[in-house]
């Protein structure tokens, strides 16, 4: 006779497949302490290249309703995008209040101490979604990475998903009427900027660089 | 009704990319990786430290979540086509997300544990890297066959049919390619090839260790 082990891998491996949401916790408890480890290391082996079982609806919606599948989806949606969700998650376990990562930032980024209040304004903008993604720098990304101790790969897409900005459509007379509005704000927009613009609104909200 | 099956949905990722189209991208990437929540979750319930150590059972979910969210982002510019390639940067990014988890835990706990010492602490390196890159490897001398081989069900699952491939022992081999290419459960498997359900439970399960070591074997 087989190892227990052995027919509870087996097990995860049928419920897997068969689209039952099979809990990974449950079967590593059935086995016995001293196979715990080597089970899960086997059972991470057929995670990781396991096929995506076929899924009935029940368990389409019950994965669709699951806390960070749920935020996911809001993001999409959002003009902030993934930042509301991620930063707070990272900042946090980080043991930072967004003031310690104010002043972190300003640091690791060689800012003067004096930009740590308008930094940290901005912070609470972006966890807020309050700000345009688009507008983060290279830099700040960077900054953000060495501080928060994560790769700029987990920050740098958290942006890319955000809803896109509103597009102006209009056809006839009501488009006659509005694009000259249009126009002196697209001016406005493209006028410099004035002279409170600094290395930290650069930093938030002068893009990519 | 059933959603596509993720290969169909990698494929329509590209083509919105490709056209430009970033907001039709990122909700197919969204439905593709929703496939994978269970992954994702399963993957972080999993891992260990290299002194066998999980993450502490309070920071599982919260891991979770995150990698999730680490997924969904690695949409925003995601190369590679095929579905085993998309899996393993899933398990890059559970992996980056509890090692993250773990460094808080050392933090918090102030004391020198060393971590798994097989991961790249500052990189962004995952357990299957060697086994990528032997795969590419593998792709790049079979270029023209690949091309050939582009339409059809069967691409989904490439990578892990060149894993399963170069297990050596027929039996284990034979019974890994039941579970993964035709989901077949255990017993199915005794009735299609004559044998005990508690052989195919041994089999299934020696098959998967030599599959780990293959899949993890440093590059030559």
């Amino acid at each position: 006779m087989p190892p227990e082990t052995d027919r509870i891998l087996s097990d995860f491996v049928d419920a897997w497949n068969a689209g039952r949401r099979p809990e990974v916790d449950t079967y590593l408890a059935r086995a016995p302490d001293a196979e715990r480890d080597a089970l899960a290391g086997e059972i991470a082996t057929f995670l990781a290249f396991a096929p995506a079982p076929d899924f009935d609806d029940a368990a389409l919606e019950a994965i669709r309703a699951e806390p960070a599948v749920l935020a996911a989806a809001a993001a999409l949606e959002t003009p902030g995008g993934l930042w509301p969700q991620l930063l707070p998650r990272l900042r946090e376990r980080a043991a930072l209040t967004t003031g310690d990562l104010a002043a972190r930032l300003v640091s690791t980024l060689g800012l003067g101490a004096d930009r740590e209040p308008k930094t940290r304004g901005y912070l609470e903008q972006l966890e807020a979604g309050a700000l345009e993604p688009r507008g983060l720098s290279a830099r700040l990304l960077d900054g953000l990475a060495r501080v928060l101790e994560v790769p700029r790969s987990a920050l740098e897409g958290a942006g890319a998903v955000a809803a896109p900005p509103a597009l102006f459509r209009a056809e006839g007379a009501a488009a006659d009427t509005l694009r000259a509005d249009l126009d002196v704000i697209a001016d406005a927009l493209a006028a410099p900027a004035g002279s409170e613009w600094d290395d930290v609104d650069e930093l938030f909200r002068g893009g990519a660089r | 009704m059933a959603d596509e099956p993720e290969h169909l949905l990698l494929r329509r990722y590209h083509a919105a990319r490709a056209q430009g189209n970033d907001p039709e991208a990122a909700r197919v990437w969204e439905r593709l990786t929703l496939r994978n929540f269970d992954r994702i979750k399963g993957l972080c319930a999993t891992f260990r430290f290299a002194g066998g150590t999980g993450l502490p059972p309070h920071e599982t979910g919260s891991a979770a979540t995150e990698a999730y969210l680490r997924a969904i982002a690695m949409g925003a510019a995601f190369e590679a086509r095929e579905i085993g390639q998309y899996r393993a940067a899933l398990v890059r990014v559970v992996w980056n997300t509890c090692h993250d988890y773990g460094r808080k835990e050392l933090r918090h706990e102030k004391r020198s544990r060393s971590l798994d010492t097989t991961w790249d602490d500052d990189g962004e390196g995952g357990p299957y890297d060697a086994a990528l890159a032997r795969y590419d490897e593998h792709l790049r001398a079979k270029a023209e066959e690949a091309a050939e081989a582009e339409a059809g069900r069967e691409e989904a699952e490439r990578l892990a049919r060149w894993g399963i491939a170069q297990v050596r022992n027929d039996n284990y081999r034979t019974v890994l390619e039941l579970t993964w290419f035709e989901k077949l459960d255990a017993d199915a498997i005794a009735g299609r090839l004559g044998i005990s359900v508690d052989n195919v439970y041994q089999r299934r399960r020696r098959g998967m260790i030599e599959l780990e070591k293959i899949l993890r074997a440093p590059r030559d």
